[in-house]
């Protein structure tokens, strides 16, 4: 490649290859330059960049506090967990027991009883049932009847009193007209 | 195992990573840094894309699991820190590319570290007047002297494709570099 327009139209302006020397290629052909010495200030540039680089990813690791870490959020979110199923646990076990519990005195309690029915006399029972029934038909019978008066009473009572009052007015509007 | 290779595992290996890291500079810096000048143009950006490239493939290495050539490797990381520079400094348009060419050879010219004559100014004019995808080809197969299975693997391109480009682009410029 010529630097200049003395070459002839016959050669061909860009060559085939580099062959080589890159920065001599890019001096020559397109004028960039670096400064003297360039490379070996910027390889120990970049080298130190990275050490920096490195020292920022490291300090903040070595300031964490143990609870910010990680792993420790890990373990306290799984021991919260852990503690939550086992309170939900205990507490179904313990409401279990308490039913089964009931379901046992009551088991025992209708066993009592009817443990009980079968020792008391057949005359006893009789006389006791007779009694009850007797006392809660006569009374039952007695309340529905004086209920039954009641409503009678009142409602016959009601209606006499609005047909006088619109007798009345009904008279008073006539000899009024 | 070739030498790439064998970096490579002494970067993966935490002992040896930084003696290995050195050698890596030693080897590509330069290569890298007139990659990514040809896409920033000023040799302020190139300095600070190569560094920031640089620290990318230092965090990276463990990741890199050799699929592509460790150099094919880098050469991308370098080409994307550069667009993201370019696009960071919103230097990068395709709205309007004129002003963009423009903009970039008078910074190009004015930079301290250019001091082309008038027929380089010409090239990299020709260069700045062709679409974003040739002159990307162009530079990487010309100037980086990377092969049209590397450029393929850094942007992304089919061979076939890539090889039309540039050889369209070299009749380009050997049409219109002597008018």
């Amino acid at each position: 490649m010529g630097k200049s327009t003395e070459n002839s139209n016959k050669d061909p302006f860009l060559k085939k290859g580099l062959q080589g020397n890159i920065a001599k290629h890019h001096k020559t052909y397109l004028g960039t330059n670096v400064p003297e010495g360039y490379f070996a200030k910027s390889k120990i540039s970049i080298l130190e960049k990275i050490k920096e680089e490195q020292q920022v990813v490291e300090a903040p690791k070595k300031q964490k506090i143990f609870w910010l870490q990680t792993k420790f959020r890990y373990m306290a979110a799984a021991s919260v967990v852990f503690l939550l199923s086992l309170t939900i646990w205990l507490q179904n076990v313990k409401s279990n027991t308490e039913e089964s519990q009931v379901n046992v005195e009551l088991l025992s309690f209708n066993e009592d009883v009817l443990l009980d029915a079968l020792l008391i006399d057949d005359t006893q029972m009789n006389a006791f049932a007779e009694a009850t029934l007797i006392n809660e038909v006569v009374i039952k019978a007695e309340l529905s009847e004086q209920n039954l008066d009641n409503l009678i009473l009142d409602s016959m009572i009601s209606e006499d009193s609005l047909l006088d009052d619109y007798l009345g007015n009904e008279l008073i509007e006539n000899i009024i007209l | 195992m070739n030498k790439d290779q064998a970096l490579v595992a002494r970067l993966q290996n935490k002992a040896l990573k930084d003696s290995a890291f050195s050698e890596l500079l030693d080897a590509y810096q330069e290569r890298l840094y007139w990659h990514i000048r040809k896409i920033v143009v000023t040799h302020e950006n190139a300095d600070d894309v190569l560094q920031n490239t640089f620290i990318r493939v230092y965090k990276s290495i463990n990741k890199f699991e050799g699929k592509s050539a460790l150099h094919t490797w880098m050469y991308r990381i370098a080409y994307n820190e550069s667009m993201r520079f370019l696009e960071k400094n919103k230097k990068k348009s395709y709205d309007n590319i004129d002003e963009i060419s423009s903009n970039h050879l008078e910074v190009l010219f004015e930079d301290e570290y250019f001091d082309g004559d008038e027929i380089q100014k010409k090239l990299h004019k020709i260069i700045e007047g062709l679409k974003e995808k040739q002159r990307r080809v162009f530079q990487m197969k010309y100037f980086d002297d990377l092969s049209f299975r590397q450029i393929s693997d850094i942007l992304s391109i089919s061979e076939s494709t890539l090889k039309s480009t540039y050889y369209t682009v070299v009749k380009i410029i050997e049409e219109k570099i002597f008018l």
